[in-house]
């Protein structure tokens, strides 16, 4: 083990005395995904305050004065503009055009053939409504008038039928645990997160390690040295685990403190409803989801003659981990039966969601640890029959 | 004891893929490397291996360094078989090719102590071991310099000390002047003499072929995977026929020619 940490030491030495690295693959991360998330959460935030400060264009024809009203109490302004002297044909194109939000047409005798209901011969009047489904300020002022037409119209009923219309009366009260509803969002996306940019941060050191000391040559320097290959092994492995675990530590800080933002709920949701002891968890499932991650990145670079095959066989194992992690996401319930918790990858999901929505046992946790060390070992007992192997080392 | 160096009728064939076929303009789906290579390397000599381009030079040392292994045969180096004491071997040499190369991120110094780490050397004798080697090939100058800005022969210099950091009996050189300008070649082969004189076993392949006649006690030459010479240089001066080693050189390639 002596010579493994020597190897840990130099290829540690070798990310931390480069600014550049130290940037790219510890700094960068986190903060690109921080400024990311940021962007896009304020973009959409920009966007739903831009369509509610957005005054309405609605022609209308024949159009009730209450229900104008009722329109006109929703949060945002409205103008509403008698269409008669407007062609149909000519509506349509700004409608289409943007230049008008709505148009809204009742009959002229719509009030009453509403009070007239009861008579046989009255045929119910027909609302004509068009917008344009393509356009945010036209899609949202269609909402805002179906709700105002949809009161509009329980308000009729309720003064032809009385309380009888509606039997019952209804009264709901939300009885909700704020931090376990905050963490059921937090959960929805953060361990799909994790594991893809766990892989990245691999992926951005991993071929270089192996492959490209094969690929330059250096490795072979290595190999002539009396170490045990195991040594050299342990020592890639160990050492890439522990920049890629800061790389991931980076990407979960960005993730953590631009989630509220990128979900706009900056008010509700806030990674403070999480102990202590619940980032240690956290730690203890990146890092041996780390191990599991870098082992395979290893294996593979090991096998690799140069960096840019071992990129491309890499991505296999990435897009079957991201596929792995988004089944698990759709899932209703994380994982019940324990066996499942020895699977790679698929146990860091579920064992992510259990701590992210305070619903984790100490069980989940040591099936996840011990599994992935043992799935490391085996990877390091691959990665050492590899280095042993001329044919995999030398073959040009 | 003596500490010899003894290759016995190692054989080492290679699979070709079609790509290395095509290149070699062959149909033969392997390729035989070594066939049968014998030498001894003696105590307090520099055996010379000669051979051109592909002959199996750098695969008897792959070998004999334990980088791959044999299809047959035995090695022993100073007592220790490279099949069963691998790394007792790896512990006795110094090999050093064109193809073992140096990471650009460091500087000659780190390395150097970083590989004296990983041959178990003491912080004193590193220091002792790198204040020599350092001061006989002028590496002083850029020791702190990263790998990647220097010179070719800088570069070459860098990794003879690094091979030699442990002290070895045995030191193994492919091509180690390749690259390299007249006084810093004449430097590594005066050293290699001041090794011999040491007492350490030393196994040279070179191309040139004055490098070989000045150094050599013994000399082996490798043609398409064979050793068809394997003597000490005097022997082979006093034969029949001998004009001088360039002219043996090429008539054995010309004779051996298109056969394999």
């Amino acid at each position: 083990m002596r010579n493994a940490f020597i190897i840990i030491k130099k290829e540690l030495r070798r990310v931390f005395t480069d600014k550049r690295l130290i940037f790219t693959i510890i700094i960068l991360p986190g903060l690109a995904i921080y400024l990311m998330y940021s962007f896009i959460g304020n973009a959409i935030g920009n966007t739903i305050e831009d369509v509610e400060e957005h005054t309405m264009s609605i022609y209308t024809e024949h159009m009730p004065l209450v229900l104008q009203e009722a329109i006109k109490d929703t949060e945002s302004d409205v103008i509403f503009t008698d269409a008669k002297s407007v062609p149909l044909s000519l509506l349509k194109e700004k409608i289409k055009a943007g230049d008008i939000d709505l148009y809204i047409a009742f009959p002229p005798d719509f009030t009453e053939r509403i009070t007239a209901y009861e008579d046989a011969a009255t045929t119910i009047p027909t609302v004509t409504i068009i917008y344009n489904n393509g356009e945010r300020y036209s899609e949202s002022t269609y909402y805002k008038v179906q709700t105002a037409l949809n009161n509009y119209a329980s308000s009729i009923n309720y003064d032809r039928f009385g309380d009888a219309m509606y039997p019952f009366m209804q009264e709901t009260t939300i009885s909700v645990d704020e931090d376990k509803a905050s963490g059921q969002q937090i959960a929805g996306l953060l361990p799909l997160l994790i594991i893809m940019f766990l892989f990245t941060g691999a992926m951005s050191i991993g071929p270089d390690s192996i492959a490209g000391e094969k690929e330059r040559g250096t490795i072979a320097t290595l190999l002539v040295t009396p170490i045990n290959r195991s040594d050299l092994a342990i020592g890639k492995v160990l050492s890439l685990s522990i920049i890629s675990l800061l790389s991931a530590i980076s990407s979960f800080t960005g993730i953590l403190l631009s989630l509220p933002k990128l979900l706009n709920q900056e008010d509700t949701l806030t990674a403070n409803i999480y102990q202590l002891q619940d980032y240690f968890l956290i730690f203890i499932t990146l890092l041996a989801t780390t191990f599991v991650i870098v082992g395979m990145i290893s294996m593979v670079s090991a096998f690799a003659k140069t960096i840019k095959e071992a990129s491309m066989l890499i991505l296999p194992f990435y897009f079957l981990s991201i596929i792995t992690a988004m089944s698990t996401m759709f899932a209703p319930e994380p994982a019940s039966d324990l066996v499942l918790y020895l699977i790679p990858i698929y146990n860091t999901i579920n064992v992510l969601i259990r701590i992210l929505t305070f619903d984790v046992a100490s069980i989940h946790v040591i099936l996840l640890v011990v599994s992935s060390l043992g799935y490391t070992g085996i990877l390091i007992y691959i990665i050492n029959k590899l280095f042993s192997s001329e044919k995999i080392m030398f073959s040009k | 004891m003596k500490q010899n160096l003894i290759v016995e009728n190692i054989t080492k064939t290679f699979k070709l893929s079609k790509k290395q076929q095509k290149l070699k303009h062959t149909h033969k789906k392997t390729i035989t490397a070594c066939d049968g290579i014998s030498f001894t390397a003696h105590q307090g000599e520099i055996y010379g291996l000669l051979g051109p381009n592909g002959a199996g030079k750098t695969t008897a040392l792959r070998i004999i360094s334990t980088l791959i292994k044999p299809d047959s045969g035995y090695v022993e180096v100073g007592g220790s078989d490279i099949f069963n004491e691998s790394k007792e071997v790896r512990r006795k040499i110094a090999f050093l090719t064109s193809e073992l190369k140096l990471e650009d991120h460091f500087t000659p110094n780190y390395l150097f102590t970083y590989f004296a780490k990983l041959h178990n050397l003491d912080e004193k004798l590193i220091n002792q071991r790198k204040e020599a080697l350092f001061r006989r090939f002028g590496i002083n100058p850029f020791k702190e310099v990263k790998v990647s800005d220097l010179s070719t022969g800088m570069k070459q210099k860098t990794s003879i000390a690094i091979s030699l950091v442990h002290d070895p009996e045995f030191i193994i050189f492919d091509e180690p002047t390749n690259g390299l300008d007249v006084l810093t070649a004449k430097n590594v082969t005066d050293y290699l003499l001041e090794l011999k004189n040491q007492g350490k076993t030393i196994i040279l392949s070179t191309h040139i072929l004055s490098v070989v006649e000045k150094l050599c006690d013994r000399v082996g030459i490798i043609i398409n995977g064979k050793m068809l010479v394997n003597d000490t240089l005097k022997n082979i001066s006093h034969s029949d026929n001998y004009i001088d080693l360039e002219t043996l050189f090429f008539d054995l390639i010309e004779e051996h020619k298109g056969v394999e």
